[in-house]
């Protein structure tokens, strides 16, 4: 029987260090094939399908799934190879040396973080662009766009703190970028919210319905239409368009007689 | 010897347009270089990037009536115009196109067919989805029986107040559309209650259950026809709404528009 406890003894530990890496790259790439199976399971080559971060991969000569998986075996080699340097002791388990190590899982976040805000924004921009793909209009491109670089940005901020760069700026100018546009979508919609929350009520409660004669702000007609944002009353050959906010404000009058 | 190609190039001599009926992509390609005539393209939509192009909403069976709608279709539209003869190329028998006919563009046997779907109040997505409905109730019927039924689509308004209910309305606070297969079911259920069901420009289903008043003075239609056919016809000539009937007695889907038959389909053939 081996004793292992010998192995532990000064002359031995160059042994245990080939052991350990040994150990170590096997464990590696077993990780590394079992991540790809988990993620081919999971349906991630479908998700990922299409959105550019994987046509770039694949012109590389590399898949999404693929890289991610060998992001795992190289944090695997990265973290075995420093253990058996450790335990060779070879003359380098300094201050530096601990710091490296412990920086390890760090970059592996890290870069884990940004592929997958890559392939988060690639998509979400697809999804976007193909909802308004009905609407006719070339400015509209620009949403998706924008879309897909606000994720960017924000998987960049946290791939960055995450490997302890200071990111202070970067999270004031983001924060001054939702606010602006929080402030200029608020001020933009504001009688769009208005109406869509007065729109809300109308289409539940049905204050009045299609088919009542109603009059709102001295407009008088049958009501043809309820929709979120406005309510369309026609008379003899005037038909008129009113925001649902503009009902909630005046009241309306339904005409009996 | 005479020459086929010769003998039958006569149809297509001199036309002002060729009118090719949902063309397949590479169909079209082969078109696209030519000069001379111009190349219009009704399908249900431009896949092929047409530059003149008619929408065709029903894949009509009957080839008359696609062809008929596509000129009306291309008149409405400024591409064609009175006296031009255009050359038809649609599909009869299979799926690809098989038959070339020569037609003259006159604006005397307009029929509406167009203006139907294209110039009614209602959306013309809402109108061909009602279409479909009728045409599906049509086919199938109800647990198997024949069942009649009368969908009065846009200017819901008017169509209100000029019609009371029979009984509760079903569709009260509710917010659906048609369109929806939930919805389809849902009418097709309610098919077997008597009177009218109501629906918007916009295709939410107001009513079901409604009488229709309309005042029926001076309604023409054919002979023959029951009292839900003369209700839809009297409706739509009282207010802008179109009226869409399926026959219980021989099955047939009749559209109705400004008190006058314009369309009439055998959901058979769908």
């Amino acid at each position: 029987m081996v004793d292992w406890q010998v192995l532990l003894e000064e002359e031995y530990r160059i042994v245990l260090a080939l052991l350990i890496l040994l150990g170590g790259g096997i464990a590696g790439y077993l990780l590394g094939r079992l991540n790809r199976r988990v993620l081919r399971a999971a349906g991630v080559p479908e998700v990922v399908e299409g959105t550019p971060f994987e046509r770039t991969a694949r012109s590389l000569g590399t898949t999404t799934v693929s890289l991610v998986a060998r992001i795992t075996s190289w944090f695997i080699y990265g973290v075995t190879i420093l253990l058996a340097l450790n335990t060779a002791e070879l003359p380098l388990s300094t201050q530096l040396f601990w710091e490296i190590t412990l920086f390890i899982p760090d970059l592996f976040v890290g870069a884990l973080v940004f592929i997958l805000g890559f392939v988060v924004a690639d998509k979400a921009e697809l999804l976007v662009s193909e909802r308004l793909r009905s609407v006719k209009l070339p400015e509209v491109n620009v949403i998706p766009r924008i879309v897909k670089y606000s994720i960017v940005y924000v998987a960049l901020l946290v791939a960055l703190s995450q490997i302890r760069i200071h990111t202070l700026t970067l999270v004031v100018l983001f924060a001054a970028y939702v606010a602006a546009v929080i402030v200029f979508g608020v001020v933009a919609f504001w009688d769009l919210l208005r109406s869509g929350a007065a729109g809300i009520y109308l289409l539940l409660n049905q204050p009045y319905g299609i088919g009542d004669e109603i009059r709102v702000a001295e407009n008088q007609g049958i009501v043809q239409e309820v929709d979120l944002f406005v309510t369309r009353v026609e008379n003899d050959g005037e038909e008129f368009i009113i925001p649902n906010h503009v009902v909630m404000r005046n009241g309306a009058v339904r005409v009996r007689n | 010897m005479a020459d086929l190609t010769d003998l039958f190039g006569k149809i297509v001599d001199d036309v002002d347009a060729a009118f090719l009926f949902s063309p397949s992509g590479s169909y079209y390609e082969r078109f696209a270089d030519l000069a001379e005539p111009d190349v219009v393209v009704v399908a249900p939509d431009n896949h092929v990037g047409a530059d003149n192009f008619v929408e065709l909403p029903l894949e009509f069976e009957n080839v008359k009536d696609r062809v008929r709608f596509g000129l009306e279709g291309a008149i409405d539209e400024g591409i064609a115009e009175d006296g031009d003869v255009v050359a038809c190329a649609t599909d009869v028998f299979d799926d690809s196109i098989d038959t070339v006919s020569r037609v003259r563009v006159s604006e005397e046997t307009h029929t509406g067919i167009y203006d139907l779907f294209a110039n009614s109040r209602a959306d013309p997505g809402v109108i061909r989805d009602v279409f479909e409905v009728a045409i599906e109730l049509g086919t199938k019927g109800q647990k198997g029986e024949p069942v009649g039924a009368l969908f009065v689509v846009g200017d819901a308004g008017k169509v209100m107040n000029k019609s009371r209910p029979l009984s509760y309305n079903p569709f009260e606070k509710s917010h659906v559309h048609v369109g929806d297969p939930i919805v389809n079911v849902m009418l097709k259920e309610f098919s077997r209650l008597d009177g009218a069901f109501v629906i918007s420009d916009s295709g939410k289903i107001v009513s079901a259950y409604r009488y229709l008043e309309p005042s029926a003075e001076g309604v023409d239609i054919p002979k023959g026809l029951g009292a839900r056919h003369m209700a839809a016809g009297a409706v739509t000539r009282d207010t802008n709404a179109t009226a869409i009937v399926l026959s219980e007695s021989d099955g047939l889907v009749r559209a109705f528009k400004g008190g006058e038959l314009i369309l009439e389909l055998d959901p058979e053939e769908y």
